[in-house]
């Protein structure tokens, strides 16, 4: 056991795989034409640009998610050590949420939370 | 307790002033733009003037945070910065519909520059130095509407996520030499172990990305092109000053072990600043794009100041920041006016400039004078302490360089100011009504260059605070 | 856990960084050189909770400073985002190489 079956195992994996696609290769014959080209959507041809955008106020959200969520990071450390810090560790949090929550009702004022 | 208010002053006041502008901003009523200016501005005085009246020094939250007189000296070079800025820009965020975030943007950056100066440990360093670059690229795009102005930003904040990558990965590579991030247990640990000194190069890029040296100043010149011109003067004096102040402190503080590592590698990109700063400079015929330059070969010469690694070098650093915070925002407060009432800001647009405007011409040409270094302003003071300081190691092939690098430096901003005043231009830029707060801030600007200069205090000043 | 030598997790935060870095320099989407920075700011995290778990595990130095990294990363790929939005806004293009109005 150890690195020498995993090694023989990957190599096992890599030779089945690659020999049934080999084998299919010569076996079949390969035809080459337009329509095989076409990308396919249930058997019906497709209707319009495939790249569709995106409204921009999605990014809008997904940014604001991302800055808060991540924050809450910082509870991790503090629920850790606030038994042992006492009555300052709950000062520090309320400055911190202050500070987030400020940020909060900006974005809200601005009118980034309204979908458009 | 009391001693933390103490300490923290500055950095407190400042958060302050930051929320009352939120809490106007986020107030029911519409204030009238001529008032939030007035107001930020008293307020901005007010954090100036605070910051002489404390002198308390120590460290804080278990020694991530240290405050001395030196520190509170920097800061209040860079708070006076901020505020001249503030004065130039007042007649573009009249009209600017979002003055007030300029505002927290702004001192959110100044704030991060505080945190930096005061750091006495690599994650305080840090926290502080992103605190003070990405509102940067936020500002960088603050004329909303135009194109390179948000080319500007997306180059600027491109290369600063860069450079924090790189930095960040020395820092990551000290970190696992040393076991911690304080920089007096670096300071001990610093040795000439292969691990330590690639963490220590990939910090030196950092630091060399933030005041663009020259093999790390590509950014440069497009963001400041690009930037409004409020924001471009911000960049080339608070920004590269707080990141000069602090990396000639730990450059020879921390890593004083290494100091014939690092000696070598400043020298190098002194030489190269200079020179290649120098060379682009020449050519440009954007101003703002010349000033780019102009201060990449200027950060040259501070780099030769640094190299001296004693407190000579070390204060003929801090009193060149000084004496270039005052040339270069005398020369982007012309640059403002003239660019907020024509929106020319080409070096041809300056010919014949005395007929028209000679208070405004005479104003550019003395800031000239200063970054050119001629006698008797500061800038010339400022370039001979830095050269002793640099001599001071006896290299004097670099001395040498640097000399001679003041002389095709005078070329080039003789050049404009032969422009300003002898040469022709049918269409020259049309007489203009100063208001007063640039007039302010230019008075102030004037009066630092002579002051600093013709009075030797200024400079023992500094040394005193040193010693 | 311990069957894992540093010197493997290493190696992985190194070709991290440097394929953060080789993308960094060759694509040309915007974004994408953001995904290369995230690539770039990870293979420090990887390092940094490596050193303090093999290294110095009674402290916890490195992995605080994950923590910060972690949040001024999406911090900074926020402010980056809103910038591309602003670029694309004023270009109509998210490619660095369409947004050259400034060359030497």
């Amino acid at each position: 056991m150890g690195a020498a079956s995993l090694i023989v195992l990957i190599l096992a994996a890599i030779a089945f795989s690659a020999g049934a696609i080999l084998i299919a290769k010569v076996v079949t014959k390969a035809t080459k034409n337009k329509q095989k080209a076409e990308p396919y959507e249930s058997g019906i041809p497709t209707r319009g640009p495939s790249w569709v955008q995106f409204n921009v106020g999605y990014y809008l959200f997904a940014l604001l998610f991302l800055i808060f969520d991540v924050e809450l990071i910082f509870l991790y450390p503090w629920a850790v050590a606030a038994k042992k810090v006492g009555l300052l560790a709950l000062v520090e949090i309320i400055i911190f949420f202050f500070i987030l929550f400020m940020g909060f009702l900006y974005a809200h004022k601005k009118g980034a939370l309204k979908w458009k | 307790m009391s001693i933390f208010f103490l300490l923290l002053q500055q950095e407190l006041l400042l958060t302050a002033i930051i929320f009352v502008l939120l809490f106007v901003k986020l107030s029911t009523k519409q204030w009238n733009s001529q008032t939030v200016l007035s107001f930020v501005n008293i307020l901005l005085v007010v954090n100036l003037a605070a910051g002489f009246f404390f002198k308390e020094k120590g460290t804080l939250f278990g020694d991530m945070f240290q405050t001395n007189d030196l520190l509170r000296f920097e800061k209040n070079i860079l708070n006076l910065g901020t505020l001249l800025i503030s004065l130039q820009a007042y007649n573009w965020l009249l009209k600017h519909k979002h003055a007030i975030e300029f505002y927290l943007l702004m001192l959110s950056t100044l704030l991060g520059m505080f945190f930096m100066l005061s750091s006495s440990n690599l994650l305080m360093f840090y926290v502080g130095l992103e605190l003070a670059s990405i509102p940067l690229a936020a500002l960088a795009n603050f004329d909303l509407d135009k194109k390179r102005s948000s080319e500007a930003a997306m180059k600027y904040i491109m290369s600063s996520a860069f450079a924090s990558g790189l930095l960040l990965f020395g820092i990551s590579l000290i970190y696992g030499m040393v076991g911690s991030v304080n920089f007096t247990d670096i300071a001990v640990a610093a040795s000439e172990n292969p691990l330590f000194l690639f963490g220590f190069i990939l910090l030196i890029a950092g630091f060399g990305f933030k005041i663009s040296a020259v093999p790390f100043h590509l950014w440069t010149a497009d963001v400041y092109e690009g930037a409004p011109v409020a924001v471009t003067s911000y960049l080339s004096v608070i920004s590269k000053g707080s990141m000069l102040f602090v990396m000639t402190s730990v450059l020879s503080t921390v890593f004083a072990n290494l100091l014939f590592q690092w000696y070598n590698i400043v020298a190098v990109l002194a030489v190269l600043s200079m020179i290649v700063g120098n060379l682009f400079a020449i050519r440009q015929q954007n101003i703002k794009r010349f000033l780019a330059f102009s201060s990449i070969s200027q950060v040259g010469f501070i780099l030769i100041g640094m190299s001296g690694a004693n407190i000579e070098s070390h204060s003929s650093v801090v009193y060149f920041v000084l004496v270039y915070l005052f040339s270069n925002l005398a020369a982007f407060a012309v640059i403002n006016v003239i660019s907020e009432a024509s929106g020319k800001e080409n070096i041809d647009d300056y010919k014949g400039l005395y007929k028209t405007n000679p208070a405004l011409t005479w104003v550019l040409a003395i800031a000239l004078f200063s970054l050119a270094g001629i006698p008797p302003t500061a800038g010339f003071f400022g370039k001979f302490f830095l050269l002793l300081g640099g001599a001071s190691k006896g290299n004097y092939l670099l001395i040498i360089v640097a000399a001679l690098n003041m002389v095709i430096s005078l070329y080039y901003y003789l050049r404009i100011i032969k422009a300003m005043f002898m040469d022709a231009n049918e269409t020259p830029v049309e007489k203009l009504a100063i208001s007063w707060s640039p007039k302010i801030s230019m008075a102030v600007c004037m009066a630092g260059i002579v002051v600093t200069g013709i009075i030797s205090g200024a400079y023992e000043y500094i040394y005193s605070l040193l010693k | 856990m311990s069957d894992i030598p540093i010197s493997h997790i290493l190696f992985v935060s190194t070709a991290l960084f440097f394929i953060g870095m080789y993308g960094l320099f060759t694509r040309r989407n915007m974004i994408t050189m953001l995904m290369a920075i995230e690539l770039i700011l990870n293979s420090v995290n990887i390092n940094f909770v490596v050193f303090n778990k093999y290294l110095y595990p009674d402290k916890l130095d490195g992995i605080f400073f994950t923590i910060f990294i972690v949040t001024i990363a999406a911090a900074e790929a926020a402010v980056a985002i809103a910038i591309i939005i602003n670029l694309y806004r004023s270009h109509k293009s998210i490619d660095v190489e369409d947004a050259t109005d400034m060359k030497y």
